[in-house]
């Protein structure tokens, strides 16, 4: 039985009737991870540890111990978030050796849903990438097509799961990280509200926009893993207290009388035309299922990337400071005194991405600088989220593509970051105000690659997110087209 | 604040930042500083209304507060067994010089 | 400072001119203080000192990747406590910020503190001189902001160049930093103020202020406007560390300042020719010596904390932690001066011992009904012990209640002084109560007529000294009361006295 194809939803069911056994499912998933990700490179790292829990979920299950949602679902978590005695690399040399001592909330949550960790996903160094080009452990290939990048920061993440290596997986997104990779892999990416989810335990870039979220095959199973991984939790002061519906009870409510709101600003100069096309075709689909569809504005999206990139890399230039050879870190062996450990470590530790946007954030917040760059950024900020709210005063959901291009080439923008920067154009504006946004595969260019469908929602409206995609997956096979297929 | 950055800042910044920044590296960096700040420098042109309060956190609830109990430390042994250098009871680290 | 400066130069010999008279001391403090609760400002773990080094440190306090702060309730109402008892405006909307440098003892490479928003804005506190070296003054409070402390690095001392070790047990805990104005005019007036602070806290209960455990740290900023020339100038401000003790600050202080003297004269440098400069007071030679400065240490990168949310403060909340202050130590001195008759400098002793020692002092005096005795017999009998034993009043082994008891009998005529302290010291010696001392010791009451008998003979048998008295020398009677003791110690002196002038018709 070929279980790599089957969604998490069935793959729960088939565990939960007893069809299929923790250990079986996990040993499948391991076994396919073992052949096929050496050229993927999808993974940092597998978890020996999984078979041995796939097996007590079973042992719990057949004498009759209640076991939690997911019991026996396997799990690709990205590396940037801790595991307890298992290696913790955010893909950097600095962390190489690094075993968190304690599991990330989300992951405790996941674990006692009964889920199987069954491995940590590659990623670019600190989330700071769009490509999975900039990781330690080497590049990680788009499995549409070994020439292209799955995208990044969680491309280890979308390319496990668009090769069947992983029925879902977590990612993390700071200004896209999430959405860009699942629309360059062809799978759904949610990012949540804004403290839907805790993020006590990952790694953090920027800490105002980090959020962590699900990416599977389908908006049914990101909502399967949304219900367990939402919720307040008190080791986050930045974690919220708003109430967690049940994500897949709404999926199949209708669509009628739902506004969705069309933003122009995304559909302007930069955008590849055959994304434009699938992106309308889909404003076809859901008309057809009753959605109203307005043209809106976001009128400060022009500036979003540039506000990104003074406010992530001013709180990551602080973030990444306990990075200094003293406690957990890479060390370099030739420092003779304390300067030293700290200027060799770090420069031998980080990567040249990670460490330019180090200096710029150590830049922007100088003495003389921060008004002109931190606080002017944190101004266009509460612009862009004034945009949001007048927009959610008329419309529900607002659409658009997910990118302005398909999966570039590996190599194709190393050396032109403000390129590279430019493929979360569509996506930062909603780390930056705070609210939850999904990518959905909407098509496929001539090329044969994926594209990706972006909608956002208001704070906490993850449900509209879902339902809007599962009703759209239920229309199309977008969603279900498989590389190499 | 669109002017590109010098070497002398890029030296300053890589020491402010503990970055050890080769000679034969400054140029580069400062180039790729310098396009990213020319990027970021269009924000200049973005007009603000007077009243506009910065946006710093995307979560703008109030008082997050535990009570003042203790919970268990992380046992010693542990918590150095990620150190680079460490004698079983300190962290260890060069000489400040 | 809105006051203006001019930095002319002055030749060596107006610079020689230059008196005593013409230079004003201006002192600002620093003041670190660490606040009394059980686990750390953001984390869980203790901060109980003197634990084994690294034993008391999480994933939060140590930095861990993926780690975060949470605030401590308590910190946050022992700020606002103190806020009030410092006359402080509390603030009602309180945010943090973190402050970025390197060091091995800082593990998140940034300090959580408070920059713009601090918990407590302005305030002041009074001082006064006990002994009338100054002028009571008014010290503004400029702010007081809560932040976390670093850890403990130590040195390899012995210049070999040996690795320095680390222990975060420390890193975490809750400190208040509170700033003054630069408001003091001497040396004195900064002890003077570091002494009632440290009394403000410790009667509040937010802080224990113990200086050995570096519970209380403060750092001074000096510098000296000069008169000269009809113009007015300022010397380089010097910021002074390792002030450990209040004795060392004042010292470090009015070093600094006299060393300044000497150097403008020498130099003619004014603050518009230098920065701020950092020196470390070294109580062993008792000099101030220029400290290394942190490399760019000046550019903090001071931003909001994104980990952290901000905090409101309701009204209500700041009114009942009101509630909980209870007298300050002014307004005990003002009760102890108007309502107990104590003096100034004796209510300012019998204060300055602490909360405990005034609640033992008003029990023995409203017991006693005699608050000037209990003020003599508290202020020096108990407080000499104090002092000698180094003990705190708990372990006085006399109870407030059998000092009443004691002094009620002394003040009925029942004991007098010298055998009233007879009893106390057989009280303290054999830990026993009033009446059982005086038992001990065989002292019983005499009734008149054994006291009249006594008298007579008294009167029989020193003919010469009773002429004495009858020509007009009132003081003679003295030598008659030291016979009187010892045919009966347990007769009353005065009563005595009395019945002997009586006798004679004196």
């Amino acid at each position: 039985m070929d279980l790599s194809t089957l969604s998490a939803a069935e793959l729960v069911k088939r565990l939960s009737s007893g069809e299929l056994t923790a250990e079986s499912c996990t040993e499948s998933f391991l076994e396919r991870i073992k052949d096929r990700d050496s050229s993927l490179n999808s993974f940092v790292s597998t978890a020996e540890s999984a078979i041995s829990a796939a097996q007590a979920i079973d042992e719990r299950r057949s004498t009759g111990q209640a076991v939690g949602a997911l019991a026996g679902l396997p799990v690709a978590v990205k590396d940037g978030i801790c595991t307890a005695g298992i290696a913790t690399t955010a893909g950097s040399r600095m962390l190489e050796k690094f075993v968190p001592a304690f599991d990330a909330t989300m992951v405790k949550q996941l674990l006692s849903a009964d889920a199987v960790v069954i491995g940590k996903t590659n990623m670019d160094e600190f989330a700071m990438g769009s490509s999975t080009e900039n990781s330690f452990f080497g590049v990680t290939k788009n499995p549409w097509s070994d020439q292209h990048v799955p995208g990044g920061s969680s491309g280890g993440s979308a390319a496990c799961v668009a090769a069947d290596l992983a029925p879902v997986s977590i990612g993390s997104d700071t200004g896209g990280s999430i959405r860009q990779p699942a629309a360059f892999c062809g799978i759904t990416g949610l990012k949540p509200t804004y403290g839907r989810v805790s993020r006590f335990g990952l790694i953090a870039f920027a800490s105002s926009l980090d959020q962590i979220g699900p990416m599977a095959r389908s908006a049914e199973d990101c909502g399967l893993v949304m219900n367990v991984i939402s919720g307040h939790d008190s080791n986050d002061s930045t974690s919220a207290k708003n109430d967690v519906p049940d994500f897949t009870q709404t999926l199949n409510d209708s669509l009628k009388g739902l506004r969705i709101g069309i933003c122009k600003e995304h559909f302007g100069e930069g955008l590849d035309s055959e994304i434009e096309s699938a992106v309308n075709e889909s404003v076809k689909v859901l008309e057809s299922l009753g959605a109203e569809t307005v043209e809106i504005s976001l009128p400060h999206t022009p500036y979003a990337v540039a506000t990104y990139y003074v406010i992530a890399p001013c709180e990551a230039s602080s973030n990444l400071a306990r990075f200094d050879g003293v406690r957990y870190t890479h060390r370099a062996a030739t420092a003779k005194d304390l300067t030293e450990m700290y200027c060799q470590s770090r420069a031998e530790g980080f990567g040249e991405e990670v460490k330019k946007r180090i200096m710029l954030g150590t830049y922007a917040l100088s003495s003389g600088y921060y008004d002109a760059y931190y606080l002017k950024a944190s101004k266009v900020r509460r612009m862009i989220k004034h945009d949001y709210d007048s927009a959610f005063e008329k419309v529900d959901l607002i659409l658009g593509p997910t990118t302005p291009t398909t999966a570039f080439k590996i190599g194709e923008h190393t050396q032109n970051a403000l390129a590279m920067y430019l493929a979360d154009i569509y996506t930062v504006s909603a780390n930056l105000a705070g609210v939850p946004a999904i990518s959905i595969p909407c098509g496929l260019t001539s090329a044969g690659m994926p594209v990706g469908l972006q909608l956002q929602a208001r704070s906490f409206d993850e449900a509209s997110l879902l339902r809007v995609a599962h009703q759209f997956q239920l229309q199309t096979d977008w969603h279900t087209r498989r590389p190499n297929a | 604040m669109s002017e590109p950055i010098d070497r002398k800042t890029v030296e300053s910044v890589a020491r402010l930042a503990r970055i050890d920044l080769p000679e034969d590296q400054i140029d580069d960096t400062a180039s790729k500083l310098g396009d990213v700040l020319t990027y970021i420098g269009q924000l200049e042109q973005v007009e603000l209304p007077d009243d506009v309060e910065p946006f710093f956190g995307a979560i703008e609830s109030v008082n997050a507060i535990r009570p003042d109990q203790l919970t268990d430390s992380v046992d010693r042994e542990q918590i150095l067994s990620n150190a680079p250098d460490a004698d079983g009871e300190f962290y260890q680290v060069p000489p400040v010089l | 400072m809105s006051e203006t400066f001019t930095s002319p130069q002055f030749d060596q010999a107006t610079r020689d001119a230059v008196s005593n008279d013409d230079v004003t001391v201006i002192i600002g403090l620093e003041v670190h203080v660490q606040l009394d609760t059980e686990s750390k400002l953001f984390c869980g773990c203790s901060t109980e000192f003197g634990a084994p080094p690294n034993t008391q440190t999480c994933a939060v306090c140590t930095g861990m990747p993926g780690s975060l702060p949470v605030i401590n309730e308590r910190a946050l109402q022992l700020s606002i406590k103190t806020g009030l008892a410092l006359n402080c405006e509390i603030a009602r909307y309180t945010k943090w910020d973190r402050k970025n440098y390197f060091y091995p003892d800082l593990p998140k490479g940034y300090q959580i503190s408070q920059f713009d928003k601090p918990i407590c804005g302005q305030g002041y506190l009074d001082i006064t001189a006990p002994k009338g070296e100054f002028e009571p003054r008014r010290v503004e409070l400029e702010r007081a902001h809560l932040e976390e402390d670093a850890g403990k690095s130590m040195h390899d001392e012995s210049q070999r160049g040996g690795n320095s070790k680390i222990d975060l047990n420390r890193t975490g805990t809750p400190l208040l930093e509170i700033v003054t104005k630069p408001d003091m005019r001497s040396p004195a007036e900064a002890r003077a103020f570091l002494t009632e602070l440290k009394l403000i806290l410790t009667y509040i209960g937010v802080s224990d202020c113990n200086m050995q455990h570096g519970n209380l740290r403060c750092d001074g900023n000096v510098n000296l406007h000069i008169k000269v020339g009809g113009e007015k100038i300022a010397t380089p401000i010097v910021e002074i560390k390792n002030m450990n003790s209040f004795r060392a600050a004042e010292r470090a202080l009015g070093y600094e300042a006299g060393r300044q003297l000497k150097l403008w004269k020498q130099n003619g440098k004014t603050i518009a020719d230098a920065p701020k400069q950092t020196r470390g007071w070294n109580d062993a030679d008792q000099v101030t010596t220029p400290q290394r400065e942190k490399e760019e240490s000046a550019d903090y990168r001071y931003f909001p904390d994104p980990d952290l949310i901000a905090v409101t403060i309701e009204e209500s909340e700041i009114e009942s932690i009101k509630k909980e202050i209870g007298r300050l130590p002014a307004q005990w001195r003002e009760l102890l001066i108007k309502e107990h008759g104590l003096k100034p400098y004796d209510a300012g002793v019998m204060v300055g011992q602490g909360a405990e020692v005034v609640e033992y002092f008003l029990v023995v005096a409203q017991g006693c009904g005699n608050s000037k005795m209990a003020s003599n017999w508290v202020g020096q009998e108990v407080l000499r012990f104090l002092n000698e034993s180094g003990e705190a009043i708990d372990a006085y082994p006399v109870s407030a209640d059998q000092m009443t008891e004691l002094l009620t009998k002394v003040n009925a005529g029942e004991l007098d002084q010298t055998r009233a302290k007879e009893v106390l010291q057989e009280m303290i010696d054999s830990k026993i109560e009033v009446q059982a001392a005086m038992d001990k010791l065989g002292i019983k009451a005499v009734d008149n007529s054994e006291i009249e008998s006594l008298c007579r003979q008294l009167i029989d048998e020193n003919p010469d000294v009773i002429q004495q008295i009858k020509d007009g020398n009132g003081k003679a009677v003295g030598a008659l009361i030291g016979k009187s003791r010892k045919l009966n110690p347990n007769a009353n002196p005065g009563l005595v006295k009395d019945t002997i002038l009586k006798m004679i018709g004196a």
